[in-house]
């Protein structure tokens, strides 16, 4: 068995924690196994079927946890279609457009990218020297975040306020850095959003719906791969994986909605910039 | 021709195109595509299911575009 069960599951808890925590998931996943001393790498065709899977669980997670918020997206987006427009005052229809100008570049360029990034990067050493970087790029987005005034009393009406189409790209664009493994998806997301004007609460609420459909859609993608020979013998340890991601999944998005509402990205960029300086140390000494 | 008008049919022109391109991606092997065409690799008999997915989702973005704006244009004062 490539991946035994006990990889799995600590492997799965990862996953949940640092996809929506931004320090980078697949940086962890890379750098992790290469410190304990596991034959896992992550261009190996069983490790990239089990990551489907913990992938998947995270998508659904975001998904049920945001369920009331994507009902009512859905609804706007289906009032704007019927109108022919977006309504001054329809905060629902305007922030489902913003997911989806958001969504296409991170789509186009993920499908465009995906495969060479990962060759190119694809070392523990420059997963660490990426985590370092991703913790400056999350220092730099709270040094230089812009403050605007928050009018609104809806969470939804102040991102669709403040985020305009072209941010909205450009936000959903940032997200291709996570191809890099050390890059962080919500940190790429929500440093954009900072920058734009919002709040960390909100910059990290629109970093978790940003990310559902496109983690999603990139999982179901790739399923028949887990149901097919790429899967033998890995799909006990990614049902683990998936069901340990989904558990810290849940508890992370939980964990991070609160912690949003007073603090802000800069504990996480120095949690980045120690952990990569130290692995990156530790691999180029050891 | 107004400009909502104009980018209206860009976008209608554009759909029709990457819709195309979509169907490109899904009838010919990588090896067959287009030498511009991302994915294009000469002897690779494998399908860019995905990219064809993807151009297919921008062109349907295109024509929402489209549809938006030859719609009745929105003010606040009508929207009211």
């Amino acid at each position: 068995m490539p991946i035994s069960y006990f990889q799995g599951a600590l492997l799965g808890l990862l996953q949940g924690v640092s996809e929506l925590f931004p320090v980078s998931s697949l940086g962890h996943s890379v750098i992790l196994p290469r410190l304990l001393g596991w034959h896992i790498h992550q261009n190996d065709p069983f490790f990239i079927t089990f990551l489907i899977a913990t992938h998947l669980a995270t998508a659904i997670v975001l998904l049920l946890f945001f369920r009331h918020d994507w009902w009512r997206i859905l609804k706007g987006i289906g009032r704007s279609l019927r109108d022919r427009g977006i309504a001054p005052d329809d905060t629902d229809a305007k922030l489902g457009w913003l997911l989806v100008v958001g969504t296409i570049p991170a789509g186009i360029l993920g499908l465009l990218l995906q495969d060479k990034l990962r060759s190119v990067f694809a070392s523990a050493q420059s997963a660490a020297i990426f985590l370092f970087l991703n913790g400056l790029l999350l220092y730099g987005a709270e040094r230089l975040r812009r403050r605007a005034p928050q009018v609104d009393e809806d969470d939804d009406a102040r991102i669709a306020r403040q985020v305009t189409w072209r941010s909205a790209f450009l936000v959903g664009a940032a997200q291709a850095l996570a191809l890099i493994p050390g890059f962080s998806r919500s940190g790429a997301t929500m440093a954009g959003g900072l920058y734009v004007g919002l709040s960390n609460k909100d910059a990290a609420r629109f970093a978790f719906l940003l990310a559902t459909p496109i983690i999603g859609a990139a999982a179901v993608l790739k399923l028949p791969d887990l149901a097919g020979k790429a899967g033998n013998g890995v799909r006990g340890p990614a049902a683990v994986g998936a069901l340990c991601a989904a558990v810290t999944a849940y508890l992370a998005v939980r964990f991070l909605m609160r912690f949003f509402e007073t603090r802000t990205l800069t504990p996480f960029a120095v949690y980045c910039c120690a952990a990569g300086a130290a692995a990156a140390l530790w691999f180029a000494f050891s | 021709m107004d400009r909502r008008k104009l980018l209206a049919w860009l976008a209608i022109v554009a759909g029709i195109v990457l819709i195309a391109i979509a169907a490109v991606y899904w009838a010919e092997p990588a090896k067959s595509l287009p030498s511009f065409f991302p994915g294009h690799q000469a002897g690779s008999a494998h399908h860019h299911v995905k990219h064809g997915i993807a151009a297919f989702l921008v062109g349907l973005a295109a024509f929402v575009f489209a549809w938006f704006n030859t719609g009745q244009k929105k003010t606040p004062a009508s929207a009211g």
